[in-house]
């Protein structure tokens, strides 16, 4: 482009300048930081005076040869996050052909009502669910106890790490389907409403349109949701940190996320912290990667 | 008959969605406004309506400071976000120079990165800069993470602004700056609306960095701040659920009244250019 009103070619990089100064030094180097932490004995002497040691992977050995990885740590996560994306993606898509059916009436309520669950902040949200699943006097916890799941006098949900998990599965799933639904509901909009009606013409039913026409058509935006779910629900921390015992006061319900947070920040094992970051990071793109390459394999055929 | 049952069914169907999805908002309400909310025993409609939770969160807490810094912080985000973001879209949809693509591409992976695996060099970096404890650092961090989506949402509508206009107004001799102040800022103001909701909720709702940054309790963001109503005594549940309310409520009737046409700016954004 040559447009004198556009102006010089210095320009484009002065209104970059600012924005690739901040996306340098608070997300690029970061990055490049916890690489190296993880490989540093960085301690709260280091914190304090400077200078740090290079261990080579002394801090990976220590993780990947603790028990607590293998045995609370990563399933906890792992199990964890492929729970709540499907039920998350299942739920989302339920509420979006609900909502593509619906009248715009009633649609625009649901819409709504979900748009409110979408906005409810993770802390807040949390803290209503620990509310409401608290020992003896949480209403959930009552319900739960007159069908006889519960012994409401002694159990404590939050120290059961099935319970636990299962209570912020439903948490995460309540905050995370309105995105999936409103998005497949965007999708659904997109397919031209011939095509079920020529499905239907040549006699499939209801389930064979969905699963034939619909979902084909559909497979890059469950491709995305199923991504980003996957991300999130990997990664999740604010859920588990504020549910009883997740600062890690209960080691039994540790993920990831909050293993490497109080490994840092209470431990003062800022090295070994960065380690198990790293972990999970590397688990992340492998994930992503492989459902990339499974899109793109999918694309090719 | 058939049809009869199939519409009682979506109306069924409806009222699950509406119950499920609203419930934990209809149970916060309910316990800030319930005069008994910390006698135990717990229902989940109010045994009575009171604002004595809300008078004493305001009255005799820290609450309200929490509040007024979480304001801070959001409006510096967003303000600062949304200027720098606007300059970087400028940038990129209207100059072809060499190493623009490769730039769009950093920007787009730098949104993948996760803010959990970034909590600890960030912590260290900020602590050296003498950042911690201060809104200054907090709201920097944020504004790093609001710019990737901000860039590409704004890009689509800088695009969609015609460079004719540009031009007339630099034939009417206006100087670069005033044609970016006067015909761009206004014409791609719909699309600094999305973006400014994205980046206010995002450092409004934020925890983690709110949490290891903030190390005295007058610092606290209102997110971090409830965490003071819970007590080695018991927790004043009516405190933080009048507290979560006055967190939760604006930013949610805020997005609830501008979703249709945020997805519709996202969109934009999304498909132009």
């Amino acid at each position: 482009m040559s447009s004198p009103a556009l102006g010089s070619a210095r320009r484009p990089w002065l209104l970059l300048a600012p924005t690739l100064a901040v996306i340098g030094i608070l997300l690029l180097w970061p990055m490049v930081r916890v690489g190296i932490l993880s490989f540093q004995d960085f301690g709260l002497r280091e914190l304090v005076r400077g200078g740090a040691e290079f261990v080579a992977f002394d801090n990976y050995r220590d993780v990947l040869t603790d028990e607590r990885l293998w045995k609370v740590a990563l399933p906890n996560t792992v199990v964890f996050a492929l729970v709540c994306v499907v039920l998350t993606v299942l739920v989302g898509t339920l509420v979006a052909l609900l909502l593509h059916r619906l009248s715009p009436g009633w649609r625009a309520l649901v819409t709504m009502s979900v748009m409110a669950a979408w906005a409810v902040p993770a802390v807040t949200g949390t803290y209503v669910w620990v509310y409401l699943f608290d020992a003896r006097a949480g209403f959930l916890t009552g319900l739960l106890g007159q069908l006889g799941l519960v012994d409401v006098a002694t159990q404590n949900l939050f120290t059961e790490r099935g319970w636990f998990y299962a209570i912020a599965t439903l948490n995460v799933v309540h905050h995370g389907f309105p995105f999936v639904a409103v998005t497949v509901l965007a999708g659904l909009l997109t397919i031209p409403s011939e095509l079920p009606e020529a499905a239907m013409i040549d006699g499939a039913n209801g389930w064979q349109r969905f699963w034939h026409v619909t979902v084909p058509m559909l497979k890059p935006v469950f491709a995305i949701v199923t991504i980003l779910s996957t991300i999130w629900d990997f990664k999740v921390f604010t859920q588990i940190y504020l549910m009883p015992g997740g600062d890690g006061s209960n080691r039994e319900v540790l993920n990831l996320g909050t293993w490497s947070y109080i490994t840092a920040m209470s431990q003062n094992k800022f090295g070994l912290g960065a380690a198990i970051a790293v972990l999970l990071t590397l688990l992340l793109l492998v994930i992503t990667a492989v459902y990339l390459r499974t899109l793109f394999k999918e694309e090719e055929l | 008959m058939r049809r009869l049952l199939g519409r009682s069914g979506l109306v069924l169907a409806s009222l699950v969605v509406v119950v499920f999805s609203i419930f934990p908002v209809f149970v916060m309400l309910g316990t800030a406004v319930d005069p008994a909310a910390n006698a135990g025993g717990r229902g989940v409609i109010p045994a009575g309506i009171s604002l004595e939770h809300f008078a004493r969160i305001f009255t005799q807490t820290r609450f309200p400071d929490y509040l007024l810094n979480s304001l801070i912080v959001a409006v510096v985000t967003v303000v600062a976000s949304g200027l720098l973001a606007l300059f970087a879209a400028v940038a990129v949809a209207r100059f072809r120079f060499s190493g623009r693509t490769k730039i769009l591409m950093m920007i787009l992976i730098v949104q993948m990165v996760p803010m959990e695996a970034l909590v600890i060099p960030l912590f260290l970096q900020a602590k050296t800069l003498g950042l911690l404890n201060s809104l200054l650092g907090l709201s920097v961090v944020y504004i790093a993470f609001s710019l990737s989506f901000a860039i590409w949402t704004l890009r689509g509508f800088v695009a969609a602004v015609p460079v004719e206009l540009e031009e007339a107004a630099y034939l009417d001799g206006a100087s670069w700056w005033q044609m970016f102040w006067k015909v761009l800022f206004p014409l791609v103001a719909p699309g600094l609306v999305a973006v400014s909701v994205f980046s206010f909720i995002l450092a409004w709702n934020e925890f983690i960095f709110a949490l290891t940054f903030m190390a005295d309790d007058d610092m606290y963001t209102a997110a971090v701040g409830l965490r003071t109503f819970f007590t080695r005594s018991g927790t004043d549940w009516g405190a933080v659920m009048a507290a979560s309310s006055v967190i939760t409520v604006p930013v949610m009737i805020f997005f609830v009244a501008v979703q249709s046409r945020l997805s519709g700016g996202l969109m934009a954004g999304a498909t132009k250019g």
